[in-house]
């Protein structure tokens, strides 16, 4: 280290002893500036959390560099999600049609007199007469 | 990007010594604080999800620029301009006390109790000589020394090339150790 660099370590030193010694006021007023600022700094949105997985798990928008399992484990959460939403989507329709079929073929009338347009002229009309 | 604890840990560790710059610049404790509270305004909305690490460069860049523009808004008002390198003296009007300097951590003499006062005396004196630096000088010696930022990153929070900062620095040691030993104190 230099003459020059160690003097001006040295004069650092002193000054670091003026920081602390700053009036009460004027670290108070410092303190709620630096309060101030915080409510400033932008939130990251988009963030996903899992209920008891200990907090965020995954910023969506960037991802968080220092947790990747984190984001991973999100992601594998989401996806099974979506899984388990769409199976369960289709046994539901597969139930509804079950029983709409079931209907069809139990009814005294046979299926394909729903598809014979005379038929449904003559039950329209015969409708409208029981009004 | 910065956690708001991270943050938050950042500018208290910072913020002393930016108001301390900001009051040898402009010599007004509430001029200080505004140019400290606008400088960590700026940081945190406009850099507050940038990483940790740099958060002290950037901080200084808007610091620095903060002082700079209260000096252009002071010259404004007073409707005329200080030529700042009038306030510049040439190398030959040093005297070199460096070159003469020792510095023996053993027998320094804050290190003992009764020189606390000798201490606080320096302190104001050194805040005088500090005050009285041309800003460049004042602005370099301060980010290079005081703030720890290397000649490379110095040079980015001023805006002037890594030459520049090793003159300004050396110039301003050279200055201060005259105006410490014009007053009887040799560190």
């Amino acid at each position: 280290m230099s003459s020059e660099e160690q003097f001006a370590r040295h004069l650092c030193r002193v000054l670091d002893q003026g920081t602390r010694t700053i009036d009460t006021s004027i670290a108070e007023r410092l303190r709620a500036a630096r309060e101030r600022a915080l409510a400033h700094q932008p939130i990251a949105v988009g963030s996903i959390s899992i209920v008891g997985a200990g907090g965020t798990v995954a910023h969506l928008g960037g991802g968080d560099e220092k947790h990747p399992l984190r984001t991973f484990i999100a992601i594998l959460a989401l996806l099974l999600g979506v899984c388990v939403a769409y199976y369960w989507n289709g046994f539901d329709q597969a139930t509804e049609n079950e029983e709409i079929d079931s209907a069809l073929l139990a009814d005294e009338l046979p299926p394909n007199a729903y598809l014979d347009r005379g038929f449904q002229a003559w039950l329209e009309k015969h409708s409208r007469a029981g009004e | 990007m910065a956690s708001r604890t991270e943050l938050s840990d950042f500018l208290a560790s910072v913020e002393r010594r930016a108001f301390k710059q900001a009051v040898y610049a402009v010599r007004d404790d509430d001029a200080a604080l505004d140019i400290v509270q606008d400088s960590m305004m700026r940081l945190a909305e406009k850099y507050g999800a940038r990483p940790v690490a740099e958060l002290p460069l950037l901080f200084q860049r808007i610091l620095q620029n903060a002082i700079r523009d209260y000096y252009r808004r002071s010259r404004t008002r007073m409707g005329h301009s200080i030529s700042l390198s009038a306030l510049e003296s040439s190398e030959d009007e040093y005297a070199d006390p460096l070159e003469t300097l020792q510095i023996d951590e053993e027998h320094n003499p804050f290190a003992t109790p009764p020189a606390a006062l000798l201490q606080a005396e320096t302190l104001n004196l050194l805040e005088e000589a500090l005050h009285n630096l041309p800003p460049r000088q004042r602005e370099a010696f301060l980010l290079r020394y005081w703030e720890g930022l290397d000649i490379a990153e110095t040079a980015a929070a001023m805006d002037c090339s890594e030459g520049s900062v090793k003159t300004h620095c050396s110039r301003a040691a050279h200055a201060l150790a005259a105006a410490l030993a014009a007053k009887g104190i040799r560190p």
